[in-house]
């Protein structure tokens, strides 16, 4: 790797790390100002019992000194206990909704990418044919019909009407309709933005000198364009890829999948501080990861591309 | 060729989400095939199929979310208590008789013995512990347990929410008192209990309850052993989780399912007839009960209020409602003002107004509505604040005996046929305080209201009627909804005219309704005997002809609800505690503060074909005996 890039890399990341501390410090101090507490119930406790679990969990003291003792702790990586599930780790509540999401997104994001490229490949080789249209119509509705809608439908046709696939995403089976419902719309966004951009790559130059030479077709496509053609896909994809793995609410509730997303709402509902810290800052550094490794990607897919 | 191929693969992807998007798609199984990951995904379906159908030797439950605890001391929530109920066994255990009816039977006791009173009131229970107790881990249990477990669950350093469950238990109110920085005076503090020896436990009470042998059957009262808990995280695992009752946890998917098996080492284990039983925990009631309709699920604890009403005609056989301790109901803030602009009176006058001017407004709302059409889940409209199911000294219920007239039921007649005259009543008496414009029928100087609530669609249905009736008689009351934890602070400062408030008691005794209204406590939300209410001489008290020394006329909140209250807490007499608590009742419902609307119930959803299921009034689920 050359200098320049190594010296881009390293800034990138001591921005990402400033964006994560202002990230920190905003949800720390907005969370402490909005009402109510972790101790909070419809069944209030005592004034003793309240005080006892504040200085239990040191939200006796003053705002700034808590802000500094998670900091330190946070740069130790301890994330604390979680105010309200007694017992439970902060990292541990989100290693166990992470690991849900994370398999959940994984597979949706693989598979809209792949089916995404392919189906947009095909419509950019068979431009204004039926294929062509059919690909377009059905893109078309994957990417206005939002999720809950999709995610509905899919209940109702596949769950309740036919019973072919579980209504509770905690077993293996129940997983199946959230994949499909979280990887409709990133795959038909990916065909879009493939077939455009098939099309603008299969007009340069470069290609038509390939068919002069007598190259097949596929060869062409996957040993010249594609390569080319994917540069808006990874753009879209980085990111992406982080809000799916992170958990998407929606999916999650209609589903009852028991992934990050839900745990990150229900830990602001309940005023779980720790919590909510945890879950922002695995967010942030999901986010601010993933946007740096698809800007590294357009360097390794695009060597004309100038990191700076 | 390879071009053709990857054409035709390409197409039959397309055909398969195509089949996804089309909601009558039946083959879009065959149609996935298309894909090695999905034919995977589909594969493994009729795998976990397999294993949630329904089998006579196990059972799958959904009550609620994922439990805060289940460290029975620590768990604040009914469906957490139901699950510590089959992990643990305490002292004593509801059990359905054979006429349906609850009862309360003996478990790790040998049998529930009357007190002994001893000569300075209090009262001594003796217990002797079955032979053969042991923990899920083969250790046997002692009485040294439930000393531990007990003084545990009421300590300082737990900080549980349900400690004040021990305040019947002699010790307690050492344990928590503090001097003036809010110290603990007596650290070294313990409850009187004892176990002379592994098999005698022995507990000293301030004075005789009625409900003692209930509490035993609370979860905050199941034993836990030393070794076991000093894990702080001990109960959130299923390898570090001992109990002693009819189950063992044998797996905890955190937010998806806790899995129970028959626990062998149990006492009574000949007695359980369902084997395995799984909770899976989700907050989604739309999911649930699509759970339930797809036979994957045999008993759900919650469904959506908007499919109620449907629900009740599809599943005649499956939807249950049974009663609950608690009541729904409005509350205002003593302290904030309602009389007109420009209003004479002041001080004792002037709240007497504003008690007859709530009153009135309790009176304008048809309870029959809400509960037939608004909520439908068979409430009763409530006329008083302590709920229906609560027992009186002779055994019937509190709520019919409360109250001025014997014509009907609590502080007002609530049935239909009185609707037109209590709205009379009420018009009558807003004439006194407001300016009433004939031709329009409505007043027109009411100061307008506002009317809090906690954001749901139910609280908001409720509001709007409230709002409607009102608006009715011109009384313009605004509807402001807050986010829960938000609206509970906002509640508890007193920061609001009206809000909705509601109340589940712990017990089956009314000072579970009525000690939350002392000055001090933390449930006052009315904020009685707080800020402007605080001197405000406006109540009186005769307790002389019940012989007690004590007559006050003209005393505040604390010269009269709080005393009245602490005479209750420390009263031996049945009949005259009882009393007690009905003129306790008399004095919070004459504030007018509070305006009770329905009497909760539970409702859920249940396999008719599931025998032996039965539901406590405190709304524990047991599925032990339960079989198919």
């Amino acid at each position: 790797m050359n200098p320049k890039t190594l010296k881009y890399i390293l800034k990138r990341i001591v921005l990402a790390l400033f964006t994560i501390w202002v990230v920190i410090t905003l949800t720390f101090f907005v969370m402490h100002a909005v009402p109510g507490g972790p101790f909070v119930g419809e069944k209030a406790v005592s004034p003793a019992v309240q005080k006892a679990m504040e200085a239990k969990y040191g939200l006796d003291k003053p705002l700034g000194v808590q802000y500094w003792t998670y900091l330190t702790d946070v740069i130790q990586f301890r994330f604390g206990p979680s105010l309200k599930q007694r017992g439970r780790m902060v990292i541990d509540i989100i290693g166990d909704g992470l690991r849900t999401s994370a398999k959940l997104g994984v597979i949706s994001a693989g598979l809209a990418t792949l089916f995404g490229v392919v189906l947009g490949s095909v419509a950019a080789l068979r431009r204004n044919t039926v294929t062509d249209r059919i690909i377009m119509v059905i893109t078309t509705a994957f990417v206005s019909m939002p999720s809950f809608i999709m995610g509905s439908l899919l209940l109702v046709t596949f769950a309740v009407k036919t019973h072919i696939f579980p209504a509770n995403g905690s077993t293996r089976a129940g997983l199946v309709l959230p994949i499909v419902t979280l990887m409709l719309y990133p795959m038909a966004y990916i065909t879009r933005l493939t077939r455009s951009s098939m099309l603008d790559v299969l007009g340069q130059d470069y290609i038509r000198t390939a068919r002069a030479k007598g190259v097949s077709g596929m060869r062409i496509i996957f040993g010249h364009a594609l390569k080319n053609a994917l540069i808006p896909v990874i753009t879209y994809l980085g990111p992406q890829l982080a809000y799916i793995v992170t958990g998407s609410l929606v999916v999650e509730q209609i589903f009852a999948v028991p992934g990050l997303g839900r745990s990150f709402v229900n830990s602001i509902t309940n005023r779980d501080y720790t919590l909510i810290m945890g879950t922002t800052i695995v967010l942030a550094t999901l986010i601010v990861v993933m946007n740096l490794v698809s800007d590294i990607m357009y360097k390794i897919v695009d060597p004309r591309i100038h990191l700076e | 060729m390879k071009k053709f191929i990857a054409l035709g693969l390409s197409a039959a992807m397309m055909l398969s989400l195509a089949a996804c998007g089309d909601s009558a798609a039946g083959t879009a199984s065959a149609d996935t095939a298309a894909s090695g990951t999905e034919t995977e995904a589909a594969e493994s379906s009729t795998e976990a199929a397999a294993e949630t159908t329904a089998s006579a030797d196990s059972l799958n439950v959904c009550l609620a979310s994922e439990p805060a605890s289940l460290d029975p001391a620590l768990n604040t929530t009914v469906d957490g208590g139901t699950l510590c109920l089959h992990l643990f066994s305490g002292l004593a255990s509801w059990r359905q008789a054979e006429d349906g009816s609850m009862e309360l039977v003996p478990t790790c006791a040998e049998e529930l013995p009357e007190g002994v009173v001893n000569d300075d009131g209090t009262v001594t229970y003796t217990y002797t512990l079955r032979d053969g107790l042991k923990w899920s881990d083969g250790k046997p249990l002692t009485a040294g347990d439930f000393v531990f477990a007990w003084n545990r669950a009421a300590s300082t350093a737990l900080a549980a929410d349900y400690g004040y469950m021990f305040e019947a238990v002699k010790g307690y109110a050492d344990i928590w008192e503090t001097d003036a920085d809010e110290n603990y005076v007596n650290p070294d503090a313990k409850l009187a209990v004892e176990a002379p020896d592994d098999k005698t436990l022995v507990v000293t009470l301030n004075n005789a309850i009625p409900y003692w042998n209930e509490l035993l059957a609370f979860p905050a009262y199941l034993p836990v052993r030393e070794d076991v808990v000093s894990n702080e995280a001990w109960a959130t695992d299923p390898s570090t989780y001992v109990g002693n009752g009819a189950y063992v946890m044998s797996g905890w998917e955190h937010n998806s399912v806790i899995t129970l098996k028959k626990n062998d080492q149990y006492v009574d284990a000949a007695e359980v007839t369902m084997p395995e039983i799984n909770f899976y925990l989700s907050d989604n009631s739309n999911n649930m009960l699509t759970n339930f309709q797809n036979g994957d699920w045999q008993m759900i604890d919650d469904v959506p209020t908007n499919e109620i009403a449907a629900l009740k005609e599809q599943y005649p056989e499956e939807f249950k409602v049974t009663g609950q301790l608690g009541t729904y109901y409005a509350c205002w803030n003593v302290n904030q003002e309602i009389l007109p602009k420009g209003s004479s009176l002041t001080g004792v006058e002037a709240e007497r107004a504003r008690e007859e001017i709530r009153r009135a407004i309790s009176l304008l709302f048809d309870r029959n509505y809400i509960v037939t059409n608004i909520t439908q889940a068979g409430q009763v409209p409530a006329s008083s604040f302590v709920a229906m199911g609560l027992t009186d000294a002779d055994g019937s219920e509190f709520y019919q005996n409360a109250g001025p007239s014997d014509a009907y039921n609590g502080y007002y007649d609530v049935s239909a046929d009185a609707l037109e005259s209590n709205y009379n009543e009420a018009i009558e008496t807003l004439k006194k305080y407001y300016e009433f414009d004939e031709a329009k029928q409505q007043f027109t100087n009411v100061p307008s209201l506002i009317y809090l609530y906690n954001t749901s669609e139910g609280h908001k249905a409720i509001g709007e009627y409230l709002q409607s009736a009102l608006a009715g008689i011109g009384i313009t009351m605004n509807l402001e909804n807050q986010e829960w934890n938000t609206f509970i602070a906002t509640r508890k400062a007193g920061d609001f005219t009206l809000a909705r408030n509601g109340w589940l008691g712990d017990y089956n005794d009314p000072i579970s309704f009525l000690d939350m209204w002392v000055t001090v406590s933390g449930n006052n939300d009315v904020q009685l005997g707080k800020g402007a209410h605080k001197d405000l001489k406006a109540y009186s008290l005769d307790l002389t002809d019940l012989g007690y020394d004590l007559k006050v006329t003209d005393g505040t909140w604390a010269e009269t609800y709080d005393v009245l209250i602490t005479d209750i807490k420390t009263c031996t007499d049945k009949e005259t505690r009882y009393e007690l608590m009905h003129r306790a009742e008399d004095l919070l419902m004459s504030t007018g503060t509070i305006c009770p609307l329905y009497y909760y119930t539970d409702l859920f959803m249940v396999d008719p074909n599931l025998k032996g299921f039965f539901t406590s009034p405190l709304g524990f689920k047991y599925f032990t005996y339960s079989h198919f």
